[in-house]
C-alpha cells in the first residue's frame, strides 16, 4: 500500500486538558506506520476551496445562497504536521490517534471536528525511531505536545524495559490520562509510577513533571531525567544499555541531547519544524546536521549540511544535530 | 476529495454515457515545440527534482514537470525560518537551495530519464556566464524538453536584477538562446516591476519562445510581539490563492500587449488551485497553467485540473483547448 492522501472519518475527538485534544481518525487501507512518523492533516475542507458556488434555489429572483466556506473566514491554507500518537488496526481499517494542541486557526478547526466528519490525511511521512537492543532500556522524554510520539513508541516497546518522562507547564496542560488509583507523585521524586494510563497499560512507568509543581516532580523534565540517571544509572555498564528518545520544545530537546551526550548515551530526537509540504519539496523544514565526511556532498567542504525534517527526519541522532 | 465539476460527465467512462457521440476532448498543447498531453505543469521549486511526488500524483498525467531551480554552484539556501503562512497563501524565502549543476547532472538527470512526462529544467544564476554554462549543459540532454530561466527570484541577492532590467534581460535571453538551439526557451517573469510588458517584450526580443507569468510577489509578514519579520530573510515571495487575481491581470495584459501578436505562448501561474482557476488563466491568454503552492496541500491538483478542464470543454461543446486561449470577451469601449 503506497502512501498518499486518504479521506479519514473522525471517530472521536476528546479533550485531554486545557489545550490538547485527542483526535481518532479511521482510515481505510492506510500503509504500515512506525513510531516517529507523522501525517499532514488538512485543517479545513479541501473541497471547493476558494470557490464558493452561488445557488439560486427555486427562483432566480430569490436571494442567492453561497455554498462553501465563508469568504471572510480565515482558514489554514497549508496542511499541519502531527506525529502519530498511536494506531490500532481493525478489519483493514487503521485508527490513528493524533494529539494536538490548539494554537491557531488550523488546530482550532480540528478541535471542532465531530464524529462522522471527514479529515484529509496525507501520509505516512518521515522516518522512524530505531528500537533499543533486546537487553536495552528506553528512556522516553516528552514535553507538552512532544508527548504524543512517545505514546506510540510506548505501544511498540511493550515488553521492553522503559520509563517515560513527561513534562508540561502545569497539571492543566498535561495531555494524558492520570489514574487516581495509583499514588500521586511526589514533588521531588524521579522514580517512575504506574499512574499514567497510556504508559502503564504497556508496563511502562511514568515520571510526570510540571514547571509550576502543580502535579508530580516540580521542575523541568530534563532535571528529572538527569536526577533519575544520576540516581539509578551510574557507571558505563549501566549507561550502556540506555537509549533516550525525545520530542518536545527545541530548548528541552537540546538539553536532553546534552544530558545523553555527557553520559555517552544514544539519543534519538524527533524534531519539530515549521513545514509546508511534508514531502521533501518545499525545503522549509531544514535543520543543520553534522556530516560524517565534510568532504562529501552536499556542501562539500563544510562540516554540516541542511537536512529536511520531513523526509530525512523527523528523527535524528542527537549527536548529529547542530541546532 | 473531489473536484467540484460542472456536471456529472466523466471522461472515458462510456458505460455511463450512452451518448458516446460526444466529441473527444483534446487537451494537448504545443508550446513553441514543447508538446504537452495536457496544459498542466508544475511550478519550479514546489515539486522537487523528479519523483518526490511519485506516491501522491500520477506523474504520467502531468503536461510537463518543471524542476527546482538549478544554479551552476550548489547553494545551501537561506537560514530558516524560510516559510510562513499568510491568509490565503504563503511567503517563502528558500534562497534557491539546490544541488548545483554538477550534482544535478550526476544525481538528478538519471532520475529524470525515467520520468513519464516531459521535463523542463529551471535554471537560475548570478551572472550571464552562470546561466550560459548551465543552459549549455541542458542543450545536450535528451531527457530535457525545455529550459525555463528563473530571472525573478526575489529571495537572493541580485536575484531580481536580470528580471527587472529589460536591457539586461534581453542580453541574457539572447546569450542563453545561443547555447540552447535545440530546446524551447521559457523565461519566467517577475511581477515585481513597474511595467511587466517591458520585460516581457525584452525577453521575446532576446529569443524567449514561451513566457511564464508570474513568479512570486515580494512581501513580508511581521511578528507583532517580537516586532520582527517572521521570515529570517525579512522578505519573501508571496504565492497561493492570494495572488491569483493579480497574476491573472498580468497574464491578460502581456497577452494583449505583446504575446498574442508575437505568437509567444504563455504559461499562466499564480494561485492556481482548481480547474476553474485554470479556465480563467486560459481565457486571459495563457496556453497552459502551472500549479505550485497548491501542490503542498494537494499534490494531485494537476490531474484534477486536467479532468475538470476535460469536463468543462465537453460540457461547453468545445473540442480543443485552443478555443479557450485568449477567448476573454472584453466590453467594447464606450
Amino acid at each position: 500500500m503506497p502512501r498518499g492522501q486518504f479521506d479519514a472519518e473522525v471517530l472521536a475527538n476528546e479533550r485531554l486538558c486545557d489545550e490538547h485534544f485527542r483526535l481518532t481518525l479511521a482510515v481505510e487501507d492506510f500503509p504500515p506506520t512506525w513510531p516517529g512518523q507523522f501525517v499532514q492533516l488538512a485543517c479545513r475542507s479541501l473541497e471547493g476551496a476558494d470557490d464558493p458556488q452561488v445557488l439560486h434555489e427555486g427562483s432566480p429572483h430569490a436571494p442567492p445562497r453561497f455554498a462553501g466556506e465563508d469568504l471572510t473566514a480565515t482558514q489554514a491554507f497549508l496542511r499541519r504536521p502531527f506525529s502519530l500518537a498511536g494506531r490500532r488496526d481493525h478489519r483493514g481499517r487503521a485508527e490513528l490517534s493524533i494529539i494536538h494542541r490548539v494554537v491557531g486557526v488550523g488546530t482550532d478547526w480540528l478541535a471542532r471536528r465531530m464524529p462522522g466528519q471527514r479529515v484529509n490525511v496525507l501520509g505516512p511521512l518521515g522516518n522512524t525511531f530505531a528500537m533499543p537492543p533486546d537487553d536495552g532500556i528506553a528512556m522516553l522524554v516528552g514535553g507538552g505536545v512532544g508527548i504524543p510520539p512517545m505514546l506510540y513508541l510506548a505501544e511498540a516497546l511493550a515488553g521492553k524495559k522503559a520509563i517515560a518522562f513527561c513534562g508540561a507547564l502545569s497539571r492543566r496542560l498535561i495531555p494524558l490520562n492520570i489514574t487516581d488509583a495509583a499514588p500521586p507523585p511526589k514533588p521531588d521524586s524521579v522514580s517512575g509510577l504506574y499512574n499514567v494510563t497510556e504508559f502503564s497499560k504497556h508496563g511502562i512507568p511514568g515520571v510526570l513533571c510540571t514547571d509550576d509543581g502543580s502535579w508530580g516532580y516540580r521542575g523541568y523534565v530534563t532535571d528529572a531525567l538527569g536526577a533519575h540517571l544520576d540516581q539509578y544509572y551510574v557507571g558505563q555498564e549501566a549507561l550502556r544499555r540506555l537509549t533516550i528518545y525525545t520530542c518536545g520544545s527545541e530548548i528541552m530537546m537540546k538539553k536532553v541531547a546534552a544530558i545523553a551526550a555527557a553520559r555517552g548515551v544514544e539519543c534519538q530526537v524527533a524534531v519539530e519544524r515549521a513545514m509546508a509540504c511534508g514531502m521533501g519539496t518545499c525545503q522549509s523544514c531544514c535543520i543543520r546536521v553534522r556530516k560524517s565526511d565534510p568532504a562529501a556532498p552536499p556542501l562539500a567542504g563544510r562540516e554540516w549540511a541542511w537536512r529536511l525534517a520531513c523526509t530525512d527526519g523527523p528523527v535524528f541522532r542527537g549527536a548529529d544535530l547542530l541546532w | 476529495m473531489i473536484i467540484r465539476s460542472v456536471s456529472h460527465v466523466q471522461i472515458n467512462d462510456k458505460a455511463n454515457h450512452p451518448t458516446a457521440s460526444r466529441p473527444a476532448v483534446d487537451l494537448s498543447v504545443d508550446l513553441a515545440g514543447l508538446k504537452l498531453s495536457n496544459p498542466t505543469l508544475t511550478c519550479s521549486g514546489t515539486c522537487g527534482y523528479a519523483f518526490e511526488y511519485g506516491d501522491y500524483l500520477d506523474l504520467s498525467r502531468l503536461g510537463a514537470f518543471v524542476t527546482k531551480s538549478v544554479t551552476r554552484e550548489e547553494r545551501p539556501g537561506n537560514e530558516p525560518t524560510r516559510v510562513v503562512e499568510v491568509r490565503a497563501g504563503m511567503l517563502n524565502a528558500i534562497g534557491l537551495a539546490n544541488v548545483g549543476l554538477d550534482r544535478f547532472l550526476d544525481e538528478k538527470v538519471p532520475l529524470l530519464q525515467n520520468m513519464p512526462c516531459p521535463i523542463v529544467v529551471n535554471v537560475a544564476g548570478h551572472s550571464t556566464g552562470d546561466y550560459v554554462e548551465t543552459c549549455a549543459a541542458m542543450n545536450g540532454l535528451d531527457c530535457v524538453a525545455g529550459v525555463e530561466l528563473n530571472v525573478s527570484c526575489p529571495n537572493v541577492k541580485d536575484g531580481l536584477t536580470f528580471g527587472t532590467d529589460p536591457a539586461r534581460l534581453r542580453e541574457l535571453t539572447r546569450a542563453v538562446k545561443q547555447v540552447l538551439p535545440a530546446k524551447p526557451l521559457i523565461v519566467k517573469l517577475s511581477p515585481n516591476v513597474e511595467d511587466i510588458t517591458l520585460t516581457a517584450r525584452a525577453a521575446i526580443e532576446g529569443g524567449a519562445q514561451i513566457l511564464s507569468l508570474v513568479n512570486t510577489f515580494t512581501a513580508m509578514s511581521i511578528d507583532i510581539y517580537k516586532r520582527r519579520p517572521r521570515l529570517t530573510n525579512v522578505t519573501g515571495g508571496l504565492s497561493g490563492p492570494a495572488i491569483k487575481p493579480i497574476a491573472l491581470h498580468l497574464v491578460s495584459r502581456v497577452y494583449r500587449a505583446i504575446a498574442k501578436a508575437a505568437g509567444v505562448p504563455i504559461i499562466g501561474m499564480g494561485g492556481v488551485q482548481t480547474w476553474q482557476d485554470a479556465v480563467e488563466f486560459l481565457l486571459a491568454g495563457a496556453s497552459a497553467v502551472a500549479i505550485g503552492t497548491a501542490l503542498f496541500v494537494d499534490p494531485a491538483t494537476p490531474q484534477k485540473i486536467s479532468e475538470g478542464l476535460a469536463s468543462y470543454l465537453a460540457e461547453s461543446k468545445m473540442t480543443s483547448l485552443s478555443e479557450l486561449v485568449g477567448a476573454l470577451e472584453l466590453p467594447s469601449p464606450t
